[in-house]
């Protein structure tokens, strides 16, 4: 009765044969997101007494600060994601579990073996990325639901034991030594959100990536073309693992407090995935515009009392709205080959509805 | 705390899972939709049941009823539309939208009904049955036997009525049950809305034991998903079993020395990932 998933017509968008046309595109998205990388490089450094002193307006406060270093963080996980899920096309829904021990690594490893935190940020690389591979043998012999359940099923177990071992701190979690500094997490964030990228851009042009996406496309058709499935899978998890730790490690000294509730919030995993899906999945930026994006109205509205809970339905009917009729994510559309018209609305309603 | 009476108080709480469990299964077998709104939807029915006794004192299991109709109709029109336009999308599509729904229902329900705990009192939920050594709550007893009538008129309905005829070959094979003349919008709907009404059921039957918030309804989800798996999707002697297994595993894991009630989650879910990896079609299920 469970049918296999149908492959999804817009994720071709990803590995699109390059038209002239849409070679201009990329060079123009490329200038635009250099420029928007200089100035988010150098914007917050306005913030500095040196330049509060020699009289420079202030462009950033805590605040933004605060946004932007989450979004950023949004950005990481969400492209860590990309990787299993857009890619190779297991929807993980338990990645939450890597930014998890990749909080607590560092968490551990400063508090109770005294390690400077720029040595347990490799901690919380490595941690999550061996676990991924040990628990990805058995986990990534499933398919579809299957794999999303038992992925987020680990993800709640592992924040359980957590929760209950003294080790761990137990239920009252570990407090670290502060280390106060906005620019510091905000640059570790955005640094680390590049590399996500970087490493998404990287990947897909490679055998590595070719091989996620005939495994996502079809797995059995990729055996046979001989690719290692297991293997390439393995690796793909993996890297989404260590890429996630690296945003909780960060996560971790940034909030100087961790405990369950912080590190395995399943929020975290469901909001990732809702980045890259409308931002376009199996794609370099749409994890990027979509935690962008999303994070942004999430930050925005996020009001006290009755306002946020009139925002929370207001973001359910948006996403709803957005997967009727947007169900290419936002990067397909803006991909210049269709504007919103109403043949747009109905084509993709035609490719996804009854 | 004996064996015996671990296990039939297991047995006891498998009724309510198994109530959990027919609606979401039904969904996810028919309309390969796994519906993250379903705890939502329990949650309704949770509000009906407490809305009928505190206004018109009417009874939690003689209101079931109401239940029935109030969620079966919300299910109906959700399906025909919204859900609807995404059936045959990626399930990572129907994930996010049900999601969609689930956020929005979640916050209605705190808008209208605020925060706070509303519990359903009723005068024989202290009141237990003993049978030898052993005490058993009125409440979970009547639960456990609706849950199982239920799981007979779902049977009925699927494998003795029309309807249930249209629902199950759509569920094998769209395009040819369409071919036949089936309506597949409306068979959606109408599977849909039977869905929600087994978690109208479920969530009358959890009232009469636990405060019921907005939130509450999220964990069902989630056991749902586990109770589905366990059994095997798709059938409703799968589920029945599949309920009661949990309900057992749930209680024992809680009793077992050095464990407690900590460990509730990590051990229903490491049995979950136990199956998934030894019987992926669950244990009564039909090799997929």
């Amino acid at each position: 009765m469970a049918a296999q998933p149908e492959p999804d017509a817009g994720q071709e968008a990803a590995f699109a044969v390059a038209t002239p046309a849409a070679a201009r595109r990329e060079r123009i998205l490329l200038v635009v997101a250099a420029v928007a990388l200089v100035l988010l490089v150098v914007v917050p450094l306005t913030s500095t007494d040196q330049a509060q002193s020699a009289g420079l307006p202030l462009l950033v406060d805590r605040y933004w600060f605060r946004v932007a270093t989450i979004v950023a963080m949004f950005v990481v996980i969400s492209a860590a994601w990309n990787l299993i899920g857009g890619l190779a096309g297991y929807p993980a829904f338990g990645n939450v579990v890597y930014f998890g021990i990749g909080a607590y690594a560092v968490a551990l490893l400063v508090t109770r073996y005294h390690w400077s935190f720029a040595a347990a940020l490799a901690g919380s690389v490595v941690a999550p990325a061996a676990f991924a591979g040990l628990i990805g043998v058995p986990l990534l012999r499933l398919r579809g639901h299957y794999f999303a359940v038992a992925s987020l099923g680990v993800a709640v177990a592992v924040g359980e034991v957590i929760n209950n071992l003294d080790y761990f701190g137990g239920a009252s979690g570990i407090f670290m030594p502060i280390v106060r500094s906005d620019l510091l997490f905000y640059y570790l964030m955005l640094g680390a959100a590049l590399l996500a990228v970087a490493i998404t851009w990287v990947v897909l042009r490679t055998r590595f990536g070719y091989g996620l996406i005939a495994i996502r496309e079809d797995e059995s058709a990729a055996a046979v073309m001989g690719v290692n499935t297991t293997v390439y899978k393995i690796a793909a998890y993996a890297l989404s693992a260590a890429l996630t730790g690296l945003a909780g490690g960060i996560y971790a000294q940034w909030n100087v407090f961790v405990n369950q509730d912080v590190a395995f919030n399943i929020d975290v995993s469901i909001d990732s995935i809702l980045m890259a899906l409308i931002g376009g999945i199996g794609t370099i930026w749409g994890p990027v515009l979509g935690a962008v994006v999303l994070e942004f109205l999430i930050q925005t509205f996020s009001g006290r009392g009755d306002l946020a809970v009139v925002t929370q339905i207001g973001l359910g009917l948006l996403l709803t709205v957005a997967v009727i009729f947007l169900p290419r994510g936002v990067v397909d559309f803006l991909g210049g080959r269709s504007s919103l018209t109403l043949a747009y609305v109905r084509r993709t309603l035609r490719s996804s509805g009854v | 705390m004996n064996w015996g009476e671990q296990v039939v108080l297991g047995l006891l709480l498998g009724g309510v899972y198994v109530a959990v469990g027919l609606g979401f299964s039904l969904v996810w077998g028919v309309l390969n939709i796994v519906n993250l709104a379903y705890g939502a939807m329990v949650m309704i029915g949770g509000y009906v049941t407490w809305l009928l006794f505190t206004h018109t004192g009417i009874d939690p299991f003689l209101g079931i009823p109401v239940n029935v109709v109030v969620l079966f109709a919300i299910g109906y029109a959700l399906q025909y539309v919204v859900v609807n336009r995404v059936v045959r999308a990626p399930f990572l599509y129907t994930f996010l939208i049900t999601f969609g729904l689930d956020l929005v229902i979640v916050n209605a329900l705190l808008l209208i009904f605020k925060p706070d705990f509303r519990s359903v009192t009723t005068w024989y939920s202290g009141a237990a049955l003993s049978v030898g050594p052993i005490l058993v709550p009125y409440i979970r007893l009547w639960s456990l036997l609706v849950a199982w009538a239920l799981a007979a008129v779902m049977w009925w309905i699927l494998n003795r009525t029309r309807t249930g005829d249209a629902i199950q070959a759509v569920g094998s094979d769209r395009d040819a049950a369409q071919l036949v003349g089936v309506s597949l919008s409306r068979t959606y709907a109408l599977t849909f809305g039977l869905g929600a009404a087994c978690a109208g059921v479920a969530g009358a039957l959890i009232a009469t034991y636990q405060a019921i918030t907005p939130t509450a309804g999220e964990p069902y989800t989630l056991q749902a998903f586990v109770v589905v798996i366990l059994g095997g999707l798709g059938r409703v002697s799968a589920t029945v079993v599949g309920g009661m297994l949990f309900g057992l595993v749930q209680v024992l894991a809680q009793s077992a020395p050095h464990l407690g009630a900590g460990y509730q989650n990590a051990i229903a879910f490491g049995v979950l990932v136990l199956v998934l990896l030894l019987r992926p079609q669950g244990l009564l299920g039909r090799a997929v």
